[in-house]
């Protein structure tokens, strides 16, 4: 022992031996150490587990087999004001060892990790002539993780080169890192890189696929909602491929086999060959493919369908290879369209009858008015009239209008006055009877000449006077029929006109025959009796 | 223009089932010297006076209270009675078998209808 050198006991010696073995044994364990290290880390990144479970055991390895007192990964995104990294993974240290300050800054310090320039490696960070360069801290902020060995690998991918973080390893005491950590390291980032894109391409993947799906049920849901058929036609094969919904389209059942013959088959003769151009047209233009047909259902329905589609994937002789589409129930839409137009027929019908009508009234009051004040006075009362019984039938669709309004209508003006309003008239009906608009513009036009007349010449012209009309419906050979009376009294004795004006044969002819009735004039001294009886069915509202 | 002497004496069946229309054709028939047959308001009533006879052409409104005029318009071409129709629906109420016949759209001048008489006159004569 005593010739011992300084630098240990002499070589060969048991002593030196025992030194050797321990060394190599140590020598034997690290490395052993170091195997299980990275097979750790290479099951934790094949076992495709989450990131967060993948960046962790990298850190936790790469402490482990750096002999690091810590160990960090940070992810290379900054905060808005481009400086801050974001820690990942930790190692070696409590989390909260950063959350009292702030997380590393982009310094000269750790600049060159995210930049992916290099791997830093240093015996002592504190002795850096980069370190301590950066205000507020200038050096390591109080309170900080006591680093002096300092060890930084940058992870970057290996087919962007995009720097994807960087892992960073510390120890408070210096000289900690030998160089030969640097491949380890290097190695250790590469893995790391690798297994980190994994996870997010995975993830993306997955992510990719759930939205797919999202699309998929979101358009599903649009179709049913909006009762879409969905079909694909392949050009060449003549394959045809319908969604349920667009099988119901065509009267046909879920599990029905529905082909593309099936399909022409279905569509009405005369709509076919319309239908077939616009397909070979989209074919071969490529143009929106946009038609409505009518479809004949296996039990005999009619309906419509408006189908559209288009044209994909342009095939070698210039045509397309597949076309893709939806279908659509459009028979409400048709039939409310079709009732439209037959509404605005009816309409414009009308309205040249009433025309008509109006050129009928203007043409015989003309012929029987001594003047044009007379004409008009005349012209205008009638119109007048007219216009209130449109009036009563547009209030109930112009399908019916009822007698006693009618009736109502045309004698309220006339009952008003000092000899005390509606006393000079009486309405009496058995039972109200709905009018169909002929009868009731006949009914109405005959009550304003009556009572026009009775104001005249008649009851009314004289304070006392008085009408009252009667109705009452009654059978004849066992058929219903409207009586309605009309009396008039205490008015000027009677005269019986020299020549018939308009309302008289308005009355006895035009009324008469019109309802295919019987109109009685009886012009006796003591006042006017209209006697009318018109068969119900001339005057019943259609339906 | 239509010379309305031709028309003196023409007997003419009216169909129609507005009571002022009817009393409208009825005076402007007369203006013209025309003898008027009806005016009928049913198609039984009508098709009655055209089997009985004695008329020369027809007026005829295309729908009776809901009832399409045909069967009278199939019986006039059956006997070779010309006839014009007077309707507010122009040609849309018309079958392809009478789009042949005048027209006389609602509301029309007595020339007008003065006009579709002389027409009708010559396919009598």
């Amino acid at each position: 022992m005593s010739t011992a050198n300084a630098a240990g006991p002499d070589p060969g010696t048991v002593a030196e031996m025992q030194i050797r073995v321990t060394a190599l044994t140590r020598a034997l364990d690290e490395e052993s150490r170091r195997a299980d290290a990275l097979n750790r880390i290479a099951a934790a990144i094949g076992s495709g587990g989450d990131l967060q479970g993948v960046v962790q055991a990298v850190v936790d390895g790469g402490v482990e087999l750096t002999g690091a007192a810590f160990g960090a990964f940070f992810y290379n995104l900054t905060d808005a004001r481009g400086e801050s990294y974001t820690l990942y993974a930790l190692s070696g240290a409590p989390r909260s060892a950063f959350e009292s300050f702030p997380m590393p800054r982009n310094t000269a310090i750790f600049a060159p990790t995210f930049a992916g320039e290099a791997i830093i490696r240093s015996d002592d960070i504190t002795r850096d002539p980069r370190y301590g360069l950066n205000a507020p801290h200038r050096g390591m902020p109080q309170g900080h993780l006591p680093v002096t060995s300092y060890l930084a690998a940058p992870v970057t991918s290996a087919h962007t080169g995009a720097v994807i973080g960087g892992l960073f390893f510390g120890h408070p005491d210096a000289g900690r890192f030998p160089e030969r950590l640097e491949m380890l390291i290097a190695g250790l980032a590469a893995q790391a890189a690798v297994a980190i894109e994994n996870v997010q391409l995975t993830r993306a993947a997955r992510e990719d696929a759930e939205a797919q799906a999202a699309t998929r049920e979101r358009l599903q849901f649009a179709l049913q909602s909006g009762r879409l058929g969905s079909w694909e036609l392949d050009v060449l094969t003549r394959e045809y491929t319908a969604s349920d919904l667009c099988k119901a389209n065509y009267g046909r059942a879920p599990d029905e086999v529905f082909t593309f013959d099936a399909l022409i088959g279905s569509i009405h003769p005369q709509d076919r060959d319309g239908m077939l151009a616009a397909m070979e047209e989209a074919i071969r233009t490529g143009a929106e493919y946009d038609v409505e047909y009518r479809v004949i259902f296996p039990r005999g329905e009619v309906r419509w369908v408006h189908a559209r589609g288009r044209t994909a994937q342009s095939a070698d002789h210039g045509g397309a290879r597949r076309m893709a589409g939806v279908s659509l129930d459009v028979t409400e839409r048709r039939r409310a369209e079709e009732r439209q137009r037959l509404l605005l027929n009816e309409l414009n019908h009308r309205v040249k009858n009433t025309l008509a009508t109006v050129q009928s009234i203007a043409s015989q009051t003309l012929r029987n008015a001594p003047d044009p004040a007379a004409f008009r006075d005349g012209f205008e009362a009638r119109l007048m009239a007219l216009s209130h019984t449109h009036n009563l039938l547009t209030d109930r669709n112009w399908e019916a209008a009822s007698l006693v309004d009618i009736l109502t209508m045309e004698l309220r003006p006339h009952a008003g006055g000092r000899e005390g309003g509606g006393a000079r008239f009486l309405v009496e009906a058995d039972r109200d009877v709905p009018l169909n608009p002929k009868a009731a513009v006949a009914l109405g036009m005959a009550i304003h000449e009556l009572a026009t007349n009775a104001v005249k010449y008649g009851a009314l012209s004289a304070p006392g006077g008085r009408v009252s009309v009667r109705s009452h419906v009654t059978e004849l050979n066992g058929e219903p029929r409207l009586k309605v009376e009309w009396v008039e009294s205490g008015g000027p004795p009677v005269v019986r006109p020299g020549r018939r004006g308009f309302g008289g044969r308005l009355l006895e002819e035009g009324l008469a025959g019109e309802l295919a009735g019987v109109v009685q004039l009886e012009y006796r001294p003591e006042g006017l009796l209209c006697r009318m009886e018109l068969p119900m069915r001339a005057l019943e509202p259609t339906e | 223009m239509t010379d309305v002497a031709r028309l003196s004496g023409l007997r003419v069946l009216v169909v129609e089932d507005e009571m002022m229309v009817s009393m409208l054709i009825e005076d402007m028939l007369t203006d013209l010297g025309c003898a008027v047959v009806g005016p009928a308001s049913r198609l039984d009533e009508a098709m009655e006076l055209a089997r009985a006879g004695g008329i020369d052409c027809a007026v005829l409104d295309v729908n009776l209270g809901g009832q399409p005029i045909y069967p009278l318009a199939d019986y006039l071409r059956e006997q070779g009675l010309p006839f014009a129709f007077a309707t507010g629906y122009g040609d849309a109420g018309l079958r392809e078998a009478d789009r042949g016949s005048p027209v006389l759209q609602k509301p029309f001048r007595e020339t007008d209808l003065a006009r579709v008489l002389g027409e009708l006159r010559t396919a009598v004569d």
